[in-house]
C-alpha cells in the first residue's frame, strides 16, 4: 500500500504516540467521568433534579355524598367555577413590574366581567412570593352570568383561566339540617408527609359532616407540579417541550354515608314542628336505628356555602329560639309525666300491687310540699292502670315516696338517663338524674323526701334529651332493650348495638304498656289515636273522625317550668306502634304548648297516620264509630 | 483543474466526516439551547450559527486544497502582527461581555490570536530547525544548546506577547489552551526538550501549590482561610472557581451553582436521554441560560442524548484528532507537522478542558467546546484551522523539500 512509498524522516514516533496516548487517555478519563455521573450515579442525580424540578401540591379527594335510607341524596356535590390567574403567563422583566402587570389585568378583567375582586395588593404579593407555582384566584365561586362574560373574553385574558372545584350543595336545605351540619374550608390532613402547597378542602364543622369527617373525606392525592429556577410553573409554551407529564397520585372520592334517616317521615315530621320550637325523634325500636330527626326551627344549609355570610350569621346567632341547636340532642329538658311509665316500674319491682289503690283528692301533701294533680278535683281511687291513663300526679308522688330514692334513680339510670345514648352525633348532652350528692354539688342543700316526689312526676331537678326519651319509649316498645340510637345505616345486622336490657320482669312491662295503650283509648292521649275535626270546621264535618289504622300505646306529658311571668309548659308525647309489634317509637317535644294531650298528641297522629294510614269514621248518634262507607 | 481533483482525491474523508457530523451536532444544539431563551434573536441563534459553519465548511474545504507552506509563507507573519494588533485594540475600544473585555464589534480576536501564534510558531521554528538540524553533524553540542535556547526564547516570546494581551482582556482560558499547543508544538521540534520540560515541571508544581493552598485553606478554620487567600496572587473570582472545585458542595447557591446545575443535568440525561429538544435543566432555567448556549452547552448535549450521545460526540473528536495527528506522522516536513501538531493539541484541549469543567474535573473556566457552543469567530477559527490541518495531510505527504532529500 501506500505505506512502503511513505518514509519516516525526522517523524518522532516517540512523541507522536505520546500525544497519541495522552490524547487517548484524556478521552478515557472523560467517558469514566461521564459514565460515573450519567450511569453509575444516575440514581443521586434525577433525584436531584426531580426534587428541585418538582413542588408537591396536595390535592383533597371528593367528599362523599349524604344519603338518607332509600338512596335520595340530602347533601350532594356541584361544581363551583372560580377565575384564576397564571402568574408564569407574565413575563415582564423584574418582579415589582411582573406584580403591576398582574394587578393591571385583574383590573382590566374586573371592568369586563362587571365585578370587583376581593384581592388586594398585599394579597397579590405575598401569592406572588409564597406560591407563585399555583394559580392566584381571583374571583371565587362566581355565578353563571360572570362565568359566561368570561369566557366569551377569554381570548383577551390568556393568563387568566377557570378553575373548578366541589362545592356542598343541599338540596332540600333545611331539611334535617341539624343531623347534616354543616362544612368549612381547612387545609387537609398531611400526616407526616411534606407538602409545598395544599388545596382547601370541605371539613365538617358540625352534625354528621363533622362526626363523619374522616369517612367522608376520602383520601388526598399528590400533583407534583413542575416548577423552573424561578418557581414559576413554565409557560404554555415552554410545557410543550418536557418529557411526558408530572409524576401524580391521584386523589380519591369519600364514599356516600347512607343514613337510617327517612326522607318523607323526616318531611312530615318537619312539617308538624314547622314555626314551632321543639324537638321530635322517631326510632325504629327494633334496632335503634334513627327514622327521623327534627329540632325546629331549623336552618338553610345553603346559607353556609361557600361560607355564611356576617349578615346572616348575626340573624341566626342573635335569634332567641337558637335555629343552629340541635335540640333533639343537645336540648336538656324536664320530661313532665312521660317520666311515669319509670316510676310505674320502679313501684311494680319494689312490690307495689298493681291493683293497690290510692285515692287522689287533687293535691298531695308531704310536709311543706303540696303537689296539685293537673286535675284539681282529684281522681279519686285510682290503681296503676289508671294513673297512668289519667297521668294522676298524686298517685305517682305517693309511689315515688313508696318506692324510695335510691330505686328510683336507679330505675332511671336502667334506662340510660343520665348519660349519653352515644348516638354518632358530635356534641350530645348527657341530662341530669340528681341524687343527694348532685344536689349538695349544684344546689348546696340536701336531699328532701319532696325531691323524690318531683322526680316521680318528671319534674324538679330531672333533665333530659329529647333523644334519651325515644330511647326510653323504644325499650318499652320493644320489651326491655335499649339499643344504641344510630344514623349511619349498618349494612350487618351483627353490628347492632344493644347497650343493656332493662331490669324488669316482662309482666310489669306488659303492665306499663298496657297502662300506655289506655292513655291513648281513653286517656289524656286519645287524641294520638283520633283525630278530630278543627274548630274552624263546622255542620255535618264536625261528626267525622280519623282512627289510625293501627294500634299504639303514648304517654302524654306536660312539664312545667318557671314560675310567675316566666312560668311556661314544655308538651312532650312519646309513642309506639303498632301495640304487639312495634316498628316505630317516637318521642316529640314542643316548648310552650298548652299540654301534651292537646298541643303534640295531633302531631304525633299525623306522623303516624302517615306511616300507617288513618280510617275515616263517623260518629253516632249513640256516641258510638261507624267506619265511613259502612253507614246503613 | 487535473490538480484540484487529485487533491480532493487525496482529502482524509473520515476527518472530514467527523467535521460535518460535529458541525450537525453543533446546530441542533445551538437550536435545542436557544429554544429555551426568551428573546427571538437567541431563538434563531442556530441559523447564524448554521450560516458560520456553512462559510467555515467552504474555507474548510478552500484552505484544504491550498499547499500550507505557501499559505503560511505568505500570512503567518503579517496575520500574527494584525492579531496582536487587534489584540491591543481590544483591550482599548472593545466591548465588555460576561466580566471581560474581550469583543471587537463581532468577533473575539483572542480566538483569532491562537490561531496566529500557532500558524506563526509553525513558520519560524520550521526556518529554524532545517539548517540547526544540518549544522549538528558538525558543530559542538555548546553550539546547539545556544541555538535551542534562542529557539526557546524566540518561541515564548512569539506566545509571551499574545498570551499577555488575552490575560489582561482577561480570559484566562484562551492562555490555558493556548499554552499546551504552542508547548507542544516546539517539542515536536525537538529544539529545546529539556528546557520546555523543565518549564512544564515548574508550571505543575506551581500549578499543584496553587491547589494544594486552596486545599489546606478550605480545611482550615474561616479566619485562617481568608488570611491564606489574601495572601494568594489570584483574583478573587479565581479564588471562588478554585474553591468550588475543591469544594463543589460548599457553595450550590453562589459561585457552585452552574456546576451543581450543569453536572444535574449530565447525571439526570442517564443511558439515554431526555431526547432531543426536551432537556428540562435548560428549559426550565435551572441551568443557567447565560452559559447554556457557550461554556455549558455540553450539559444540554449530555442530558438529552445521555451517556451515548456524549460519548459519540467524544468519539467523533477523538477519531478527528487522531487522524490529524496521523497526518502530522506522515508529514514530510516539518512545517506541516508543527502545524498539525499544535492544531490538533489546540482543539484537544478545547475539548478537554470544556467537558471537565463541565463535569467538575478541572475549575471553570470560560472554554467554548468546539463546533458545538454557539459562537461565529470560533467556530470559523475551529474550521479554518482544521482546514489547514487537511491541507497537512492532503500536501504534507507528495511534496518533499530539496534539504531534507538531502539529509537522507
Amino acid at each position: 500500500m501506500k505505506e512502503k512509498e511513505f518514509t519516516p524522516l525526522q517523524a518522532p514516533p516517540l512523541f507522536v504516540l505520546f500525544v497519541g496516548s495522552v490524547f487517548v487517555v484524556g478521552f478515557l478519563v472523560l467517558a469514566i467521568a461521564l459514565f460515573r455521573i450519567q450511569v453509575r450515579d444516575v440514581a443521586e442525580f434525577t433525584e436531584s433534579q426531580v426534587k428541585q424540578t418538582f413542588r408537591s401540591m396536595q390535592v383533597p379527594g371528593l367528599r362523599g355524598r349524604i344519603l338518607d335510607r332509600n338512596g335520595v341524596a340530602l347533601a350532594d356535590l356541584r361544581p363551583s367555577h372560580d377565575i384564576v390567574c397564571n402568574l408564569e403567563e407574565f413575563h415582564s422583566g423584574s418582579d415589582s413590574n411582573k406584580i403591576s402587570a398582574i394587578e393591571k389585568s385583574i383590573e382590566s378583567l374586573e371592568k369586563v366581567l362587571k365585578k370587583e375582586s376581593t384581592l388586594t395588593r398585599k394579597q397579590i404579593v405575598r401569592h406572588y412570593h409564597q406560591s407563585r407555582a399555583i394559580p392566584l384566584v381571583v374571583f371565587r365561586n362566581v355565578d353563571d352570568e360572570i362565568f359566561a362574560r368570561f369566557v366569551e373574553n377569554a381570548y383577551n385574558f390568556p393568563a387568566f383561566s377557570e378553575s373548578v372545584k366541589a362545592e356542598r350543595v343541599y338540596p332540600y336545605g333545611s331539611l334535617a339540617s341539624h343531623l347534616i351540619g354543616y362544612t368549612g374550608r381547612d387545609r387537609p390532613d398531611s400526616g407526616n408527609e411534606f407538602f409545598h402547597y395544599y388545596e382547601k378542602e370541605l371539613k365538617g364543622r358540625s352534625g354528621l359532616e363533622l362526626f363523619y369527617n374522616g369517612y367522608l373525606s376520602g383520601v388526598t392525592g399528590v400533583r407534583n407540579i413542575r416548577v423552573d429556577a424561578r418557581g414559576f410553573k413554565p409557560s404554555k409554551a415552554k410545557r410543550d417541550l418536557m418529557n411526558g407529564d408530572v409524576e401524580y397520585r391521584e386523589a380519591s372520592a369519600g364514599p356516600d354515608l347512607s343514613l337510617t334517616i327517612d326522607l318523607n317521615l323526616q318531611k312530615v315530621v318537619e312539617r308538624e314542628l314547622n314555626g314551632l320550637t321543639g324537638a321530635a325523634v322517631v326510632m325504629d325500636p327494633r334496632n335503634g336505628e334513627i327514622l327521623a330527626m327534627v329540632s325546629a326551627p331549623s336552618y338553610d344549609l345553603n346559607d353556609f356555602v361557600p361560607f355564611l355570610s356576617m349578615e346572616k350569621f348575626e340573624r341566626y346567632s342573635n335569634d332567641p329560639a337558637k335555629p343552629l341547636l340541635n335540640r333533639a340532642i343537645t336540648g336538656t329538658y324536664a320530661p313532665g309525666s312521660i317520666f311515669k311509665p319509670i316510676t310505674a316500674l320502679a313501684g311494680l319491682k319494689h312490690g307495689y300491687p298493681a291493683d293497690k289503690t290510692y285515692d287522689c283528692k287533687g293535691i298531695f301533701v308531704l310536709g311543706n310540699l303540696r303537689l296539685h294533680c293537673w286535675d284539681r278535683y282529684g281522681h279519686g281511687e285510682v290503681g296503676l292502670h289508671d294513673a297512668i291513663k289519667t297521668s294522676c300526679n298524686s298517685f305517682f308522688c305517693n309511689l315515688g315516696r313508696v318506692v324510695g330514692t335510691n330505686d328510683l334513680i336507679a330505675a332511671a339510670k336502667s334506662f340510660g338517663l343520665g348519660k349519653k345514648t352515644g348516638i354518632d352525633l358530635p356534641g350530645e348532652a348527657a341530662g341530669v338524674v340528681p341524687d343527694g350528692t348532685w344536689k349538695m354539688d349544684h344546689w348546696d342543700e340536701p336531699w328532701y323526701p319532696g325531691d323524690t316526689c318531683q322526680m316521680s312526676i318528671g319534674q324538679g331537678m330531672l333533665l333530659i334529651t329529647p333523644l334519651q326519651m325515644a330511647v326510653m319509649v323504644s325499650a318499652l316498645a320493644n320489651r326491655g332493650k335499649i339499643y344504641k340510637p344510630y344514623l349511619h345505616k349498618k349494612t350487618d345486622a351483627s353490628q347492632i348495638e344493644c347497650v343493656s336490657t332493662l331490669p324488669f320482669s316482662q309482666e310489669h312491662l306488659e303492665i306499663v304498656r298496657s297502662g300506655m295503650r289506655a292513655v291513648v283509648e281513653e286517656g289524656t292521649g286519645r287524641r294520638v289515636l283520633m283525630r278530630y275535626p278543627d274548630q274552624s270546621v263546622v255542620g255535618a264535618d264536625r261528626k267525622k273522625r280519623f282512627l289510625l289504622k293501627v294500634n299504639c300505646a303514648a304517654k302524654t306529658g306536660t312539664a312545667e317550668i318557671g314560675r310567675g311571668v316566666t312560668r311556661r309548659k314544655n308538651t312532650w308525647v312519646v309513642a309506639f306502634a303498632p301495640y304487639d309489634n312495634p316498628t316505630i317509637a317516637l318521642a316529640m317535644l314542643v316548648e310552650r304548648g298548652d299540654s301534651g294531650g292537646k298541643t303534640v298528641a295531633p302531631k304525633v297522629h299525623n306522623i303516624l297516620s302517615s306511616i300507617f294510614g288513618e280510617d275515616e269514621y263517623r260518629l253516632m248518634r249513640n256516641g258510638e264509630l261507624q267506619k265511613a262507607g259502612e253507614e246503613e | 483543474m487535473k490538480n484540484l481533483l487529485s487533491k480532493l482525491k487525496k482529502l482524509d474523508y473520515i476527518m472530514f466526516a467527523c467535521v460535518i457530523a460535529l458541525i450537525v451536532m453543533g446546530v441542533v444544539f445551538v437550536k435545542s439551547a436557544g429554544s429555551a431563551r426568551a428573546s427571538l434573536a437567541l431563538q434563531n441563534l442556530w441559523q447564524g450559527h448554521a450560516m458560520a459553519a456553512t462559510l467555515g465548511v467552504f474555507l474548510y474545504l478552500f484552505l484544504s486544497v491550498i499547499d500550507y507552506r505557501k499559505l503560511l509563507f505568505w500570512t503567518a507573519k503579517p496575520f500574527y502582527i494584525i492579531s496582536l494588533v487587534m489584540l491591543v485594540a481590544v483591550l482599548i475600544v472593545g466591548t465588555d461581555r460576561f466580566g471581560g473585555r474581550r469583543w471587537l464589534w463581532f468577533f473575539q480576536p483572542s480566538e483569532v490570536a491562537k490561531l496566529a501564534v500557532i500558524m506563526v510558531v509553525a513558520q519560524i521554528f520550521s526556518r529554524i530547525v532545517t539548517p540547526l538540524k544540518n549544522r549538528m553533524k558538525f558543530d559542538d553540542a555548546k553550539l546547539v544548546q545556544f541555538e535551542g535556547f534562542k529557539a526557546f526564547a524566540a518561541g515564548m516570546a512569539l506566545l509571551g506577547i499574545p498570551a499577555f494581551l488575552i490575560l489582561c482582556e482577561p480570559d484566562l482560558g484562551t492562555t490555558l489552551v493556548l499554552i499546551p499547543a504552542v508547548i507542544m508544538m516546539i517539542l515536536a521540534s525537538r529544539l529545546c526538550t529539556h528546557w520546555i520540560i523543565g518549564m512544564c515541571l515548574i508550571g505543575v508544581i506551581s500549578a499543584g501549590l496553587v491547589i494544594g493552598t486552596v486545599w489546606t485553606a478550605e480545611n482550615s478554620t474561616p479566619e485562617k482561610r481568608d488570611a491564606i487567600y489574601a495572601k494568594l496572587p489570584l483574583k478573587n473570582h479565581q479564588i471562588k472557581r478554585l474553591r468550588v472545585f475543591i469544594s463543589p458542595e460548599a457553595d450550590i447557591h453562589g459561585v457552585g451553582y452552574n456546576l451543581r446545575q450543569s453536572i444535574i443535568s449530565i447525571g439526570s440525561g442517564s443511558l439515554k436521554g431526555k431526547g432531543i429538544g426536551k432537556g428540562e435543566q435548560k428549559a426550565l432555567g435551572y441551568l443557567p441560560p447565560a452559559v447554556s448556549l457557550n461554556d455549558f452547552i455540553f450539559a444540554v448535549l449530555a442530558e438529552e442524548v445521555g451517556f451515548m450521545g456524549s460519548l459519540a460526540m467524544l468519539l467523533l473528536f477523538a477519531v478527528l484528532l487522531l487522524r490529524g495527528l496521523k497526518a502530522a506522522f506522515v508529514c514530510d516536513d516539518p512545517k506541516g507537522r508543527l502545524l498539525a501538531v499544535g492544531i490538533v493539541t489546540l482543539i484537544f484541549c478545547h475539548v478537554y478542558v470544556n467537558v471537565a469543567m463541565n463535569i467538575g474535573l478541572m475549575p471553570i473556566t470560560g472554554l467554548p467546546l468546539p463546533f458545538i457552543s454557539a459562537g461565529r469567530t470560533f467556530l470559523i477559527v475551529v474550521l479554518v484551522a482544521l482546514g489547514m490541518l487537511q491541507s497537512v495531510a492532503v500536501h504534507g505527504r507528495k511534496i518533499k523539500t530539496k534539504s531534507l532529500t538531502e539529509i537522507e
